[in-house]
């Protein structure tokens, strides 16, 4: 199929697009306006050009307004959030299918600032009245998007710690990811702290606030990368599109390391997983152990072909909303279930055992159970096992066991 | 302790067993049947239903192809058992080799006792029609070393068996008349009693009567006042009375629910 490879960096104030292998990226204020007198809408400097002409209304904050459920009223017509903010993403990828001349999507990537299933649930709403098919829409953190970008670069890049500043209106984070070369893969470990010394980047427009700015950066500098060894730096975000108030700042990232700029590294590392998604496993053979993934393997003990064996329901660095794994056992002699939480990082286990309360007893190897499990979240579990008896010999009862573990 | 894995099987069309009157979902339950049921399952049971449902349902072609080339080489359908247990891997190899054995024993019986076992086994498992069908047979066999009065009256005694569990009481009673005069066991007087007490139209001939002293009546009618007590005190009895006791709404869903409930019970019998 012929069709764009999209990553988007969704953000409540600003919204970037790149496609696969291309050098150029949108950057648009997340906002849409209404003509005031035909159903219209424009998106980035056009949705400006009309409110300041007079003929348009504007909404902003977009993605904040879809997931409190909002709704905003233009022109005595009530708009849902969730409505607006699919004609926003409609608009935005008009950019890149006008540019390259292509209408269809073969992936599309949305990289967002923190997953939750809300969020993920309601881009997949928005997906799917844009009649993009399910499999081909994926929601990832910026943390993988971030470690995405990194793995598409040079070797040398990354071959040991690589750290990046996020500095944009109202936010300063810092991330690091840690590339671990295992027997069978590579795993890269990715973290990020949100600073609390963020200020508002009007303070650079004055010589005393720039300053203080760069004087903050420093000081967070020195917390963050101590005297760790780095393979590279990166910076991005608004903040540091002008770097001359942070000379000091510059200075210091600077001693014997390279240092990257790039404004939409985002968007780019949500393109290059658009193109992971459409390759397979094979394009980046590495286990991605970042926020918005499993940090642990879980699996089951089971006999199969009279041969003692591990059943992996679900591995560390898979997404955890996408988690829904299915199993179907016999119990032999036991009336509980153990999961073995392995984690990624220390490959210390931790046993989790669901007990089969009242369900019914049988003759042995007469009871079928299903196994199901999914994620709440990152780390809250959710187990399911229902009795499924043993055909018409043994009827099911139908009784289900519900649990929530944090691994 | 441990868990079996299953393999994913989705069937939409399941296999009867009709000497179980089951119909079975998974090879899981396929190997159960086998392996507890050797006796129902020793003739017959694999063919071409069966070669359908594991190639079609469960999706266990190669495994069909062998069975069919096994059945087309005339070899002993018993191999056939068992490579069905082994490939199902629900069984451990030291079950499959107990019921490897356990299906030589019973090779070595006489037909006739064979068959018989076979329709105990039935009548075990509450499938007295199926039973009845096979003890009738029985009944048509020549006489020779095996087949005797004595083996017939122990065939009549059963056969009287299946029809009193059906209420079939009139059969029952022949059936047993006929056992007493091959076994004389005492038992059977008893048996004979019991239903005449029942089913008054039946009627215990003189000379059974001179046998049916006053104390073995005696003892009889206790045993039958302290069968009718503990029915009495039974948790059916007990949920009849319950329901009898509800509002005439909830009464009749009650009813009609039990009442579909014992006339499936019975059709599976039968």
């Amino acid at each position: 199929m012929e069709g764009l490879i999209v990553g988007i960096d969704l953000c409540d104030m600003y919204t970037q697009v790149n496609c696969a292998d291309e050098e150029m990226a949108w950057t648009i204020p997340t906002v849409i306006c209404r003509n005031k007198h035909s159903e219209e809408w424009y998106v980035g400097e056009d949705a400006y050009a009309h409110v300041l002409s007079g003929d348009g209304i504007i909404v902003d904050k977009l993605l904040n307004l879809a997931l409190k459920g909002g709704t905003a009223t233009l022109e005595e017509t009530r708009y849902e959030g969730r409505q607006l903010l699919k004609l926003f993403l409609e608009r935005v990828l008009e950019f890149p299918q006008q540019e390259y001349g292509l209408l269809g999507i073969q992936q599309l990537v949305v990289t967002v600032e923190k997953l939750d299933m809300r969020l993920v649930k309601l881009l997949y709403a928005c997906a799917e009245e844009l009649e993009i098919e399910r499999e081909r829409v994926h929601i990832v953190c910026h943390s993988e998007s971030f470690t995405y970008y990194i793995l598409s670069q040079k070797k040398e890049i990354w071959n040991g710690t690589v750290g990046m500043f996020d500095l944009s209106e109202q936010r300063l984070r810092y991330f690091e990811m840690k590339a671990q070369r295992g027997m069978k893969k590579t795993t890269a470990l990715t973290e990020y702290e949100n600073l609390e010394e963020a200020f508002q980047l009007d303070i650079l427009t004055t010589p005393s606030g720039a300053k203080l700015a760069d004087k903050i950066l420093c000081s967070c500098g020195e917390r963050m990368m101590q005297k760790k060894l780095y393979s590279s730096i990166f910076l991005t975000g608004k903040g540091f599109l002008n770097r001359d108030w942070a000379e000091e700042f510059m200075k210091l990232i600077c001693t014997k390391r390279r240092v990257y700029m790039e404004t939409a590294i985002f968007a780019k590392g949500a393109a290059y997983r658009a193109l992971d998604f459409l390759h397979g496993k094979n394009a980046y053979p590495y286990v991605c152990i970042c926020d918005g993934h499993l940090k642990s393997t879980i699996s089951i003990n089971v006999l199969h072909k009279g041969q003692e064996t591990s059943l992996v329901l679900a591995s560390a660095g898979d997404n955890w909303y996408d988690v829904k794994a299915e199993a179907e056992v016999i119990l032999l002699e036991q009336d509980f279930i153990e999961f073995i939480v392995t984690s990624a990082d220390s490959k210390q286990s931790k046993t989790v055992e669901v007990l089969l309360e009242n369900f019914p007893k049988r003759p042995e190897r007469t009871t079928r159970v299903r196994i199901q499990l999914s994620f709440l979240d990152e780390r809250t579990m959710q187990i399911q096992v229902e009795d499924k008896g043993f055909g018409e010999l043994f009827p099911s009862t139908g009784i289900q066991i519900r649990q929530e573990v944090m691994v | 302790m441990s868990l079996l894995l299953c393999r994913k099987e989705h069937v939409r069309h399941p296999y009867y067993i009709e000497n179980l009157g089951v119909h079975i979902f998974s090879s899981q339950e396929l190997a159960y049947v086998i392996y507890h049921y050797p006796l129902l399952v020793l003739d017959g049971f694999v063919g071409e239903g069966l070669l359908t449902f594991l190639r079609e349902e469960l999706e266990l072609g190669f495994l069909a192809l062998k069975l069919e080339r096994f059945l087309k080489s005339g070899e002993s359908t018993d191999e056939a058992l068992i490579l069905l247990l082994q490939e199902t891997g629900y069984c451990t190899s030291s079950e499959v080799s107990k019921f490897r054995h356990k299906i030589e024993k019973l090779r070595k019986k006489h037909p006739a006792e064979l068959k018989k076992v076979k329709a105990d086994e039935l009548f075990s498992m509450r499938q007295y029609g199926r039973a009845v069908e096979l003890y009738e047979a029985l009944l048509l066999l020549n006489s020779d070393g095996y087949v005797d009065d004595h083996f017939r009256g122990r065939v009549w005694n059963n056969l009287g068996s299946c029809y009193a569990r059906m209420f079939q009481f009139k059969k029952a009673f022949d059936a047993y008349e006929k056992a007493y005069m091959r076994t004389g066991h005492e038992q059977l007087l008893e048996q004979l009693y019991v239903l005449s007490k029942l089913d008054s139209r039946l009627n215990v001939g003189e000379r059974l009567k001179m046998l049916m002293t006053e104390e073995r009546v005696s003892e009889w009618e206790k045993k039958m006042f302290t069968a009718r007590e503990n029915a009495a005190q039974s948790e059916q009895v007990k949920e009849l009375e319950r329901l009898f006791s509800q509002d005439e709404t909830e009464r009749l869903a009650g009813e009609t629910k039990l009442l579909g409930k014992w006339k499936q019970e019975y059709r599976s019998m039968v």
